[in-house]
């Protein structure tokens, strides 16, 4: 018998369905085409989408809002670089980066989950300033220049192997990426775990009651989301072949926790389809004016006010009424 | 003995006084977010943009030749209907839902937003620099001091007298506090809680806007110029506590302080990451801040 959740998840993977054959199809013209620029921007899009996801894990399941995730974001594009320039292997700095991240997660975490509410934002946010401000200063870390010269890198597959200078394989590998996070979190999510989650973000102060440790549930939550930022982070390098202090910015973080309400809080998939979303509008207003900020903030303000579920809140309802005929009641 | 005399006179000395102005600069804007969060546990994440546009007004409005004497007086008062209107229209909106916290700093987010990039249309990206209205130095112990910089101290120690009074001596400032500290007891002694609430975000945001009009002769005014001043202003609300004006003042001055001596002993590219690891040291030991809350106390 399939409750609420279990419909709604399958909801968000018909959706993701939707998502990833639209962008098989969005391959195919711009490989036909001989596009770059649009194939790259398409990848730009699905690496924040990841970033956004894991926000998307921290609000939408935990009730807790980060305003510091490019700490982590920065954390897996700065290492990837690092590593690509000393051994050019995607798995090397995949490993480093997932390594690094558990841990820097488990350390932000145990920092952040000391407080709860408005406060872990503010500290979530401190704790990226800081982190900003140092790489900002590091000489080591090319200061404010970032590390240039990230050489393109070849992605073994064990069958084949993929370039990251090729625009349409690329794209089309960073899509299979960004959906196997998707379905890793999904999936977790829907474990015992992801509903303790979802009790803790409900009434924190009862889970407890029911014998379970809320502490270990926020803290695994932290570092679950801090290594999907950071290994959606370690694929930016690849793609834009330098990486910047900026990609740390609170503009960064700023533009994730967007994503994610304008796609839909707590759905997942609203994240990536919100970056889509976005990444498109910002093109198209970006044609126009250089003043697409106004819009954007203007559709946040309105997303926040009238649609407090983003766009899944509209469109998930009515393919999980969908899903509800195919199966009969 | 004389080296170290020409030392605290030349070096530190003056170093320490431009952290004491910049201190008075950051409770103005910090004054303002700690009564708006003390009352209404909203974190104003627009407050730096209210800060430019105070700037941006009188920016206007004297280029039409206006002095700024009476810009002093008159844009905080042109602040404080819009602060009032975006209370009501923008802030209640979101007031009443489950997750007040997030939806409210979430709508302060994107007005902030908004607010920047009207800016930069209206104004363009660069930035302006307003004549100083007062010209000249002070002696000040054998430190020289730029007069401007002497009356920004002490109109500030003045500002921060005033609103401290307001809050804490008079019958407005106990119905502000009545509401902070039970928003239904209030209501039902006849505390008008919806007008406490308007006027109380409105006075903040007016506050801002002063620090605006007062600040954009020493550091410009730009678009961008509130975002690198409120992250200051958070910190020193976090450190000295949310909603508490002595916390906000003693912090104030304590960490631009500290800024200041790292910047001399270190070096001035250490100063930000060493303020903000403050920060978060403070939410992890002690996350209601140095001092107490808005109403408790």
């Amino acid at each position: 018998m399939a409750d609420s959740l279990t419909r709604a998840k399958q909801a968000s993977h018909v959706l993701t369905a939707v998502l990833v054959v639209a962008g098989l199809i969005y391959a195919a013209v711009g490989a036909a085409m001989g596009d770059i620029f649009y194939l790259r921007l398409a990848t730009e899009a699905l690496i924040f989408g990841g970033l956004a996801l894991s926000v998307d894990i921290l609000l939408g399941y935990t009730g807790l809002l980060s305003l510091g995730q490019a700490l982590y974001f920065g954390l897996g594009a700065y290492l990837s670089a690092l590593v690509l320039m000393v051994v050019p292997s995607f798995w090397a700095a995949m490993a480093a980066t997932a390594a690094a991240s558990a841990l820097l997660g488990l350390i932000g975490g145990i920092i952040a989950n000391r407080v709860r509410g408005v406060y872990f934002a503010l500290i979530t946010f401190g704790m990226a300033q800081v982190a900003a401000k140092v790489v900002y200063n590091l000489r080591e870390l090319g200061a404010s220049d970032g590390l240039v010269g990230v050489p393109i890198v070849r992605i073994n597959l064990g069958v084949f192997s993929i370039s990251s200078g090729t625009p349409a394989a690329f794209f089309l590998f960073v899509l299979t990426f960004i959906v196997v996070l998707y379905a890793i979190s999904a999936y977790l999510l829907d474990t015992p775990f992801g509903r303790l989650l979802i009790a803790v973000r409900a009434n924190e102060r009862r889970v407890p009651f029911l014998g379970y440790r809320t502490v270990t549930a926020r803290l695994t939550a932290f570092v679950l989301a801090a290594m999907i930022a950071a290994l959606s982070g370690a694929l930016y390098p690849m793609l834009r072949g330098f990486v910047s202090p900026e990609l740390l910015f609170f503009s960064t973080s700023g533009n994730a926790v967007i994503t994610v309400v304008t796609g839909g809080t707590g759905t997942l998939v609203g994240a990536l389809y919100g970056s889509v979303l976005l990444t498109v509008l910002r093109s198209i207003i970006g044609s126009y004016t250089e003043h697409h900020v106004i819009v954007i903030g203007l559709l946040f303000m309105g997303a926040v006010i009238f649609l407090p579920r983003g766009l899944m809140g509209v469109v998930r309802p009515a393919v999980e009424r969908g899903l509800g005929k195919e199966t009969g009641p | 003995m004389s080296a170290a005399v020409q030392y605290v006179q030349f070096v530190l000395a003056p170093q320490m006084l431009v952290g004491l102005v910049l201190g008075v600069a950051v409770i103005l804007v910090a004054l303002g977010l700690t009564i708006i969060f003390g009352l209404l546990d909203v974190i104003n994440m627009a407050h730096g943009e209210f800060y430019a546009l105070g700037a941006f007004i009188a920016l206007a409005l004297s280029t039409v030749g206006l002095p700024f004497w009476l810009l002093l007086v008159l844009v905080p008062l042109l602040m404080l209907p819009i602060g009032y209107v975006v209370e009501r229209g923008l802030i209640q909106r979101v007031f009443h839902t489950g997750e007040r916290h997030v939806t409210t700093l979430l709508l302060t987010f994107g007005l902030g937003l908004v607010l920047e990039d009207s800016y930069r249309l209206v104004f363009g990206p660069n930035p302006h620099r307003p004549d100083m209205p007062l010209t000249g130095g002070v002696d000040l112990f054998g430190v020289f001091l730029p007069t401007y910089r002497l009356f920004l101290i002490l109109i500030g120690a003045a500002i921060i007298a005033a609103v401290a009074f307001i809050v804490y001596r008079t019958r407005l400032g106990a119905m502000v506090r009545a509401a902070a500290f039970d928003r239904n007891m209030a209501a039902s002694l006849g505390v008008p809680v919806q007008h406490v609430y308007a006027g109380a975000f409105a006075f903040g945001i007016a506050l801002a806007g002063l620090a605006g009009v007062l600040l954009a002769p020493l550091y410009s005014v730009f678009p961008t110029m509130g975002r690198d001043f409120i992250l200051m202003a958070f910190t020193v609300v976090i450190v000295g506590g949310m909603g508490s004006i002595g916390g906000a003042v003693v912090a104030g001055l304590a960490l631009t302080q500290v800024q200041a001596i790292v910047s001399l002993y270190i070096s001035p590219v250490w100063s930000d990451p060493v303020v903000f690891g403050i920060m978060v040291a403070m939410l992890m030991v002690r996350p209601q801040g140095l001092f107490g809350r808005l109403g408790h106390g």
